[in-house]
């Protein structure tokens, strides 16, 4: 039997047509991508730059305005979607990284593992014009490594037509929250929404500021190992237990649609959402910070900023250094910009926050109160490790219901163990 | 001598001319990473893939005695015996459905296999936001509101755990259709004569023709599908990753192996050498579950 | 009298098949009902089973939306599944070919050993995989993109099930001809096994479409970004565009779920015929 032949050269050809072109697509489209290795530009290679996809529309333009208007060198910003934290996480590993790039501030193993570079002397003469809450956790025995950009801060929104209907008082201490929220739970709405985890992701260490206590003492040991923890958070089971919150909304807490839609009377969530509710619901809302709990308690609210740091393993630290002076230390127009203009941030410098009219009024002016005399920051021997075992036990006090004095005790060792590693 | 190491009929050159190409990009693209990363698995490797602190078993032993790490091991075991058997049921009561119709065997064949051409991003995305949001207008509240009853908060509620019912039946979904697939081509292999004899001894149609001819002659397929329904069942990620990760993390229930191990080498904390130690244990738990079943199933064997 | 049961029988039968295939069709629906709706029609309180006004102009807007360069990722996702399919398709089958047909005393060897690649969960060996492709300077390349996953042990056991299937006969004919290993693989083989090339090509196709994080991180620019990725940017942080975002999914589905239908026979042969089961 003899091997056909007619059609297989074809094929053959075409095989092998189809091999070549695979290849040659493959070798010739090297970096057709834009960001290929030598990209020449006046001053040599580009800088890049990484953000966090912001919610706000805008923000991207404004931030490739602002390095479009650096002279020095190009800047090439990238918007990543998605998990940022452990984009940023694995391209710091390569030297295909970031040059500059924003961080909910470098985090110690980031620091104690030198990927980020020291930034002390950007600042220097700026120094005390940063807000201290939010610059300490940035410091690392005595130096900076990262620029605040903006502050923000979470607090309760509350409705005020539905809390005069139910008549009700906005809540001044945990437990009047705790009935609060029981009170405007109806068919329709729920009194209060913490997230769609009932308040474990999100709350942190801000029911045990409330209580009077630290996540973290000034020595470096636990500073939560107090029964007022327990009793405290034992509330917050209860207004789960008891149905009040909004559980499984289609977005989360840091998206104000539910609170805006009616779903809920009262929502914890960041002040970026303030022009939102605003827009929505004029002036039918009011703010609060968390209600304090306990005798020593005292009202509170979470404090954050995004902060520019320079990785280590940039090729060109020096020119990067330099942008970040120019962006974040010395434009106090584009900062101010970049806080003011696209949803509601507080700027990190003091003086561009006194001196900003959108913040002297209203609800804007309560936050920056707020912030002020009640901003807890998240210190910055509070590692991931210990802030995941937190927000664990967390969900299974609030959800699970399980015992708050055991499961503080377990997370107290965990936290203790893993401040003990960092303390060195 | 070169002549004998290029075998008969130099056959051994020609074995490696067809299979170099792949195993030098497998060796390269998936054996170097495998081995670096039981490398960093020995070592205090934070936030770094070149680490110089040497641990030993250290990240073994945190490893094997993180709670954590064990209740995601027992979940997956949860998981698994529930997704196993049921998309295994699933699939194959759809195949012997579909195959004892007539006509329009291929028009439903069709529909249940198009959920393999959805992502588990797409699918994931359809389940948490549409079915089982936890607020009124989700699906399954919407169905239950018709019903009389109140809206269930579907992937936050822990007592009683309903968020099992979406991850299980996201998965059903996604691949019910693939193996409805193998099983109905097990059944056409099944000759029609052993019907007729059947039917000649007197057994009954359904439940005796199945239990006696039909799921015997499936031992193949079955075999296949019960192997390919446990890997992939390890290697679970994508709809637990999206249907209850949030900005903030994950919650400590239904969090399977995977997941954990990508927290702790990837979120926000990048302990590299703890989460390679974590997977070598994985890899080694999966490695001894599938050899012993490919021994007992014999799969290795290649047609005489 | 005996027809009348089996009648009954078999109206249950396809009544419950039609149930089943009601429910397995909801999620599709549910896609291309949100797709067209605006947000307030998706969140409103009384279900509606479409939308008030279908609003057909969300997709246009997806497309115009200046955030999102969809018809740019749309593409990407094409070019890099297509070479990926093709770079596997050919790689996978030698070397399947190789171990089903070239006699070779430690053939069983390397089989195991492509076959433990399986078992070895990504989520492992991501970030030295990635840290490797960095070194190599393919960073927002589609080299970086493409080869690192041409490398699929599932594609090359199913290539060597089929292949260890295959009439012998045709091949001894062409030995008897004088053909080689290559050539005969090449004009005999090959031409004859279209199901198994449809089906592995289906599935690294679909797993290529599907795939979210290694494009995510290696494809750093805007202008390299996947369909996949472009759908994770309508989940933000802080809000979510849900009728965009579900317009985007369907736009994401629809090209797979049309070549699944037109091709769906000559995959499923190909599934069928693979040998996975035997």
């Amino acid at each position: 039997m003899s091997v056909p032949r007619s059609g297989l050269s074809r094929r053959r050809l075409l095989a092998a047509g189809g091999g070549l072109a695979v290849g040659a697509v493959l070798a010739a489209c090297g970096s057709n991508t834009g960001r290929g290795g030598g990209d020449a530009s006046p001053g040599g290679m580009a800088l890049s730059q990484w953000y966090h996809q912001y919610g706000e529309p805008g923000v991207e333009q404004a931030v490739r305005r602002y390095a479009g208007a650096y002279g020095k060198t190009r800047v090439d910003v990238q918007w990543r979607p998605g998990d940022y934290d452990q984009q940023t996480a694995a391209a710091l590993l390569t030297d295909s990284g970031p040059d500059v790039f924003e961080s909910p501030g470098p985090t110690l193993d980031q620091i104690q593992g030198g990927q980020v570079v020291d930034l002390t002397d950007v600042i220097s003469g700026a120094q005390p014009d940063f807000n201290p809450t939010v610059l300490g956790p940035k410091t690392y025995q005595g130096k900076v490594y990262g620029i605040p950009q903006t502050i923000d801060m979470q607090m309760l929104y509350y409705r005020k037509s539905l809390l005069a209907k139910a008549g009700v008082q906005p809540p001044s201490t945990l437990d009047e929250l705790v009935a609060a929220a029981r009170a405007l739970t109806t068919d329709e709405t729920k009194g209060l929404f913490l997230g769609n985890d009932g308040g474990a992701g999100v709350l942190g260490g801000v029911p045990l500021w409330a209580a009077g206590l630290e996540l973290v003492t000034a020595d470096g040991a636990v500073g939560f190992d107090d029964p007022a923890a327990a009793t405290a958070l034992g509330k917050l089971h209860t207004v789960y237990a008891e149905k009040s919150l909004l559980l499984g909304a289609p977005s989360d807490w840091s998206d104000p649609a539910a609170f805006i839609q009616g779903l809920t009377a009262m929502q914890w969530t960041g002040l970026w959402a303030l022009p939102q509710i605003t827009t929505a619901l004029g002036d039918d809302f009011g703010v609060l910070p968390f209600p304090p709990d306990g005798p020593r308690g005292r009202p509170s609210v979470p404090v954050g900023a995004y902060a520019s740091s320079v990785s280590a393993r940039s090729k060109r630290i020096a020119e990067a250094k330099d942008y970040v002076k120019w962006l974040w230390v010395e434009r106090a127009d584009f900062q101010e910009d970049f806080a003011l203009s696209y949803g509601f941030h507080i700027p990190a410098r003091t003086s561009l926050a006194q001196r900003a009219a959108g913040l002297r009024s209203g609800p804007a002016a309560d936050a920056v109160r707020f912030t002020t005399e009640n901003g807890h920051a998240d210190p910055l021997l509070w590692t991931p490790r210990s802030r995941t075992a937190l927000q664990d036990t967390f969900s299974r006090i609030i959800k699970d219901g399980a015992d708050p004095s055991a499961q503080l005790a377990s997370l107290v060792s965990t936290v203790s163990a893993e401040l003990a590693r960092v303390r060195k | 001598m070169l002549t004998r190491l290029l075998g008969p009929q130099r056959r051994y050159l020609w074995f490696w001319i067809f299979t170099g190409p792949f195993v030098i990009g497998l060796v390269v693209f998936s054996y170097v990473p495998l081995l670096w990363s039981i490398t960093l698995s020995f070592f205090d490797a934070r936030n770094t893939v070149t680490p110089t602190h040497f641990l030993g078993f250290a990240n073994y032993a945190r490893v094997l005695t993180d709670a954590d790490f064990i209740q995601s091991l027992g979940t997956f075991a949860l998981f698994a015996v529930v997704v196993v058997p049921a998309t295994y049921a699933l699939s194959l009561s759809l195949a012997l459905l579909v195959s004892q119709l007539g006509w329009g065997r291929a028009f439903f064949r069709s529909v249940f296999f198009l959920p393999t051409a959805c992502s588990y991003v797409v699918a994931a995305l359809i389940w948490k936001m549409s079915i089982f949001n936890g607020v009124r207008f989700g699906l399954a509240n919407t169905v239950l509101h018709w019903f009389g009853a109140g809206p269930v908060a579907w992937l936050s509620t822990t007592q009683p755990p309903w968020y099992w019912l979406v991850i299980i039946t996201v998965r059903l979904w996604l691949q019910a259709g693939f193996y409805l697939v193998l099983f109905l081509a097990g059944l056409q292999r099944i000759p029609a004569t052993l019907y007729e004899a059947a039917a000649v001894d007197g057994a009954q149609p359904g439940w005796q023709t199945f239990r006696y001819i039909t799921f015997p002659q499936l031992r193949t397929t079955s075999v296949a599908v019960v192997l390919l329904l446990v890997i992939n069942a390890f290697q679970a990620f994508d709809e637990f990753y999206n249907l209850l990760s949030s900005s903030r993390g994950y919650p400590p229930y239904a969090r399977p192996p995977l997941v954990y191990l990508y927290y702790v080498a990837l979120g926000q904390g990048q302990d590299l050498g703890v989460g390679s130690a974590g997977a070598v244990v994985l890899a080694l738990i999966i490695a001894a579950a599938t050899v012993m079943q490919t021994r007992w199933f014999g799969l290795g064997r290649k047609e005489p | 009298m005996i027809g009348q049961p089996r009648g009954l029988a078999r109206a249950l039968r396809l009544g419950l098949l039609i149930v089943l295939a009601v429910l397995f069709l909801i999620p599709f629906y549910l896609l291309v009902r949100n797709g067209l709706a605006t947000d307030a029609d998706i969140t409103a309180p009384d279900w509606t089973f479409l939308p008030h006004v279908l609003r057909w102009d969300n997709i246009p807007q997806l497309f115009g939306d200046p955030t999102v360069p969809m018809a740019r990722a749309l593409w990407n996702s094409t070019v890099i599944s297509v070479l990926t399919t093709g770079g596997t398709l050919l790689v996978a089958s030698l070397a399947g070919y190789g171990l089903a047909r070239v006699p070779y005393p430690y053939a069983n060897q390397v089989f195991y050993a492509i076959l433990g690649t399986l078992m070895i969960p990504s989520a492992v060996t991501f970030v030295p995989s990635f840290v490797l492709v960095s070194s190599l300077g393919w960073i927002s390349t589609l080299r970086g993109l493409v080869i690192p996953t041409l490398f699929s042990g599932f594609a090359a056991f199913l290539f060597r099930q089929y292949f260890l299937g295959f009439p012998r006969e045709l091949e001894d004919a062409a030995k008897v001809d004088g053909l080689g290993y290559w050539r005969t693989y090449w004009r005999i083989v090959v031409p004859n096994s279209t199901p198994v090339f449809a089906a592995v090509g289906a599935v690294v196709f679909l797993g290529s479409w599907n795939s979210f994080l290694w494009p995510l991180v290696i494809g750093q620019d805007q202008q390299a970004w996947t369909v996949q990725v472009a759908l994770a940017s309508f989940i933000t942080a802080q809000s979510v565009n849900l009728h965009e975002l579900f317009v985007a999914a369907a736009v994401s589905v629809l090209p797979l779920l049309v070549a699944f239908v037109l091709l769906q026979r000559h995959i499923i042969a190909g599934v069928e015929r693979s040998g996975i089961d035997g």
